[in-house]
C-alpha cells in the first residue's frame, strides 16, 4: 500500500519537475511570458492533485463502505476490485473474511434450530437464567404448565416467573455451590402440581442455570392408588382369615367336645370362607376384566332380557325385605354390542347394591332408546351417597359408611367392576343421588358394532 | 454515581424480598385451606409453625426499607416504591395470619366434620387464591389493569360470603349438636373475606405504585 503511495507521488513528482523544467527553458528562451509558464505550471500541479484521490482514496473508501455494512450484519456485500495491488489484495481479504463468515453465521443458525425444536419437543419443562436469576430461555411445557408467556418472562427473574420461595432458594444454591440439585417440589401455578427439578449449573464466564422440571403428580397419584390398593385388599382378606383362625383355635381347645358349639362354630367358619372367596372371585374378575379391556366379545345383546334376568335373582330378598320392583323395558330396544356375562354381570351389581341400601320403597328400572345405544336406569328410595362420596364410589373399597356396609356384606368391588365391564364396552355409567332420598344409575351401551 | 447504582440494586432486591414473603403466604393459604378439606392436623400445625420465617422476612425486610429512606432520601418513585412495599409487607404478613386462623379453625374441627355444611368455602377460597395470585402478578407486572380487575372480584367474595354465613346460621339453628363444630367454618368463611380485602388492598398499592394516585377500591 504505502509502496503504490511512494510510487504514485514520486512519478508525480517527476512528471510536475520535467514539465516545471521545459516551462521554464520555454519562457526562458522567451517563447512564453513568465506569468503565462506560471499559470501552466500551477494548473499542472492542480491536475496531478485531482488525480491522485481517484488511484488511492477511491477504492480505500468503497472497502471500508462495504466493512461497515459487514459490521452492520450484511453478509452478501462483495468488494467488486479487481487489480492485483495492494487494494485489489484487501479487497479480496475483505470478501473471503465474509464469506467465512456467512458460513459461520449459518452454522450457528443451524445449531439454534435444533436447540430450538429439541426445546420445544421435550416432555419435560426447561427454564434457564443468568447469573442473576434472570431468566434467559424457557420452553413452550413451562409456558404451558406456570401459564407464562416467554417474552413477556425473558429477563425478569425467576422469582417474579414462577413465585416461589422454594425454587428460588434451589436456584441461588446451584449457582453459589456450581453443583447440581434435584428436589421434589409442589409449585401452585395456581393449583398444586408436583414436580421433579433438576438444576445443572451452566459453565463458562456468566454463569447460570439450567432446570428441568418433570410433572409427577399423576404418577404420584397412581402409585397413592396402588399403595391403597394393596392395603385394603390385605385388610379386606384379613378379617375374615382372622375370624376363621380364632374359631379354629377355639375348637382345638376343646370346644370340639361340644358338638352344639362346635356346629356353630363351623357354619360361621363356612361363611367366612364364603366371603373369601367371593372376595378372591372379585379381585380376578376385575383383573380379568381389566386386562382385557379391548379384547370384549362383541355379540348383539339384548338388554331387556339380560336386566329381566337379573330381576328374577333379586325378586325373592326384595320381597322378603318388602321392596317393590318396577320395570319399564320398551319391546323395541336395539341389540348392544357386547358380552352377555360380563353385562349381566353389571345388572346383577347395579340391583344387589340397589336392594342392599334399600329398606322401604321401590326399585325402579327403566330402560330407552338413545343417539346411537340405549340407557338403562336402576334408581332406587334408599340411604342415596353424599356429594363427596359421589366422585370416589367406583373406587376399589371404596365404602361411603364403612359400619354399615360391613354388616350387610359385600366386597367393595362391585361398582368398580361395573365401571370397568362398562368402560371396556365403550359405555359410560352416570350416578346422581340424593343423601336419603335415594340414588339412580344410568348404563349407557352402544348399538354400533 | 455508583452510589446510585447500589441504591437501583437496593431497590431491585426489595421486590425479590416481597416476592419471596409473597410466595410463602400464598402457600401458606394453600396450606391451610387443604388442612380444612382433608382435615388432617399435620398440614394445619405446619400452617402455624411456618408462620415464624413470615414474620421474620416481613422485619428483616421492613427494616432494610426504613434504613434505605434514612439513608438514601428517596424522592417521587423511588420513595413510593419503599412505601408501598412496607405496606405490601404489611399486608402480606397480616395475611400470613388469617392462614394460620383457618389452619387453627381446621384443627378445631379435624375429625368431627359434617359434611353437608362445607356448603361454598372451598369455592370461596378457590377465589380469593386467584385474588391474591392476581394482586402480586400485578405488583410483579406494575399492571394497573389487572389490579383493578382483581379488585373488582373482592364484590364477589363479599357476596359469596353473606350467602355463607346465613347458610351455616340456618344450619346451626337445625343441627343445634353441630354448632361447637360449625362456629369454626363460620369464622373460615369470615377469614377468607378478609383474606380478599387484604388482596384489595394490595391491588390499591400497587396502582398507587404506578400512577402515585390513591383510588379507594374496596
Amino acid at each position: 500500500m504505502r509502496r503504490r503511495i511512494q510510487r504514485t507521488a514520486i512519478s508525480s513528482l517527476l512528471l510536475l519537475w520535467l514539465v516545471l523544467t521545459v516551462l521554464w527553458a520555454v519562457s526562458a528562451a522567451g517563447y512564453l511570458s513568465q506569468t503565462v509558464a506560471m499559470v501552466l505550471g500551477l494548473l499542472f500541479a492542480v491536475v496531478v492533485a485531482a488525480a491522485v484521490p481517484r488511484f488511492i482514496s477511491e477504492p480505500l473508501f468503497r472497502v471500508a463502505e462495504t466493512a461497515e455494512k459487514i459490521a452492520e450484519g450484511d453478509l452478501t456485500k462483495t468488494i467488486q476490485i479487481h487489480e492485483s495491488d495492494e487494494v485489489g489484495k484487501l479487497a479480496q481479504s475483505f470478501n473471503q473474511m465474509a464469506q467465512r463468515l456467512r458460513g459461520t453465521l449459518s452454522m450457528v443458525t443451524q445449531e439454534k434450530n435444533r436447540m430450538q425444536a429439541i426445546l420445544d419437543s421435550m416432555a419435560d419443562g426447561v427454564i434457564a437464567v443468568d447469573g442473576e436469576t434472570r431468566v434467559i430461555l424457557i420452553n413452550p411445557v413451562v409456558e404451558e404448565a406456570f401459564g407464562l408467556n416467554e417474552e413477556a418472562s425473558l429477563g425478569k427473574t425467576v422469582l417474579e416467573v414462577v413465585r416461589d420461595y422454594e425454587l428460588d432458594r434451589l436456584f441461588r444454591q446451584a449457582l453459589d455451590s456450581g453443583r447440581p440439585v434435584q428436589q421434589e417440589l409442589r409449585i401452585l401455578t395456581p393449583d398444586p402440581r408436583l414436580f421433579r427439578v433438576h438444576l445443572t449449573p451452566l459453565r463458562g464466564a456468566q454463569g447460570g442455570v439450567v432446570a428441568l422440571f418433570r410433572d409427577i403428580t399423576e404418577r404420584r397419584q397412581l402409585e397413592k392408588m396402588r399403595t391403597e390398593f394393596v392395603a385394603n385388599a390385605s385388610h379386606e382378606l384379613r378379617t375374615p382369615l382372622t375370624s376363621i383362625r380364632g374359631f379354629i383355635e377355639t375348637l382345638w381347645d376343646g370346644a370340639l367336645d361340644d358338638p352344639e358349639t362346635a356346629r356353630r362354630f363351623l357354619t360361621i367358619i363356612d361363611e367366612e370362607t364364603r366371603r373369601l372367596n367371593e372376595l378372591v372371585d372379585d379381585l380376578l374378575k376385575l383383573a380379568t376384566i381389566e386386562e382385557r379391556r379391548n379384547l370384549f366379545r362383541r355379540q348383539p345383546v339384548e338388554l331387556a332380557e339380560v336386566v329381566q334376568r337379573a330381576v328374577e335373582i333379586f325378586e325373592t330378598r326384595a320381597r322378603q325385605k318388602g321392596l317393590r320392583f318396577s320395570v319399564e323395558l320398551p319391546a323395541d330396544l336395539p341389540p348392544v354390542a357386547g358380552d352377555v356375562n360380563l353385562l349381566s354381570q353389571v345388572f346383577i351389581n347395579l340391583l344387589d347394591n340397589a336392594v342392599k341400601f334399600t329398606d322401604k320403597g321401590e326399585i325402579g328400572i327403566r330402560a330407552w332408546k338413545e343417539d346411537g345405544g340405549v340407557a338403562v336406569e336402576v334408581r332406587d328410595t334408599g340411604i342415596g351417597i353424599t356429594p363427596e362420596h359421589l366422585s370416589r364410589i367406583f373406587e376399589r373399597f371404596f365404602r361411603a359408611d364403612k359400619s354399615r356396609t360391613s354388616e350387610l356384606g359385600g366386597t367393595g368391588l362391585g361398582l368398580a367392576i361395573v365401571k370397568h365391564i362398562v368402560e371396556g364396552h365403550g359405555g359410560e355409567v352416570r350416578v346422581t343421588s340424593r343423601p336419603g332420598e335415594g340414588s339412580a344409575f344410568t348404563v349407557l351401551l352402544s348399538t354400533g358394532f | 454515581m455508583s452510589n446510585r447504582r447500589s441504591f437501583d440494586v437496593e431497590l431491585a432486591d426489595l421486590k425479590q424480598d416481597i416476592l419471596r414473603m409473597a410466595s410463602l403466604v400464598e402457600q401458606s393459604i394453600y396450606k391451610a385451606m387443604e388442612a380444612l378439606l382433608n382435615q388432617d392436623p399435620l398440614i394445619a400445625k405446619g400452617v402455624i409453625t411456618g408462620d415464624d420465617a413470615i414474620d421474620r422476612l416481613r422485619y428483616e425486610v421492613e427494616n432494610n426499607c426504613i434504613r434505605l429512606i434514612a439513608t438514601q432520601q428517596p424522592m417521587a418513585r423511588d420513595l413510593r416504591v419503599i412505601v408501598t412495599g412496607i405496606k405490601i409487607l404489611t399486608n402480606l404478613e397480616r395475611m400470613g395470619d388469617h392462614a394460620v386462623d383457618i389452619a387453627r379453625a381446621a384443627m378445631c374441627v379435624c375429625g368431627r366434620m359434617p359434611t353437608k355444611p362445607l356448603e361454598r368455602i372451598p369455592q370461596m377460597a378457590r377465589m380469593v387464591q386467584h385474588m391474591v395470585k392476581d394482586g402480586l402478578d400485578a405488583y410483579v407486572h406494575g399492571d394497573v389493569e389487572k389490579a383493578r380487575q382483581m379488585c373488582a372480584m373482592d364484590d364477589e367474595v363479599d357476596e359469596i360470603y353473606n350467602l355463607t354465613f346465613q347458610n351455616l346460621i340456618s344450619y346451626m339453628e337445625a343441627n343445634p349438636h353441630s354448632i361447637p363444630c360449625v362456629v369454626y367454618l363460620l369464622l373460615v368463611a369470615r377469614y377468607l373475606e378478609r383474606l380478599a380485602d387484604r388482596a384489595t388492598n394490595i391491588g390499591e398499592d400497587v396502582i398507587y405504585l404506578v400512577t402515585g394516585e390513591w383510588h379507594e377500591l374496596n
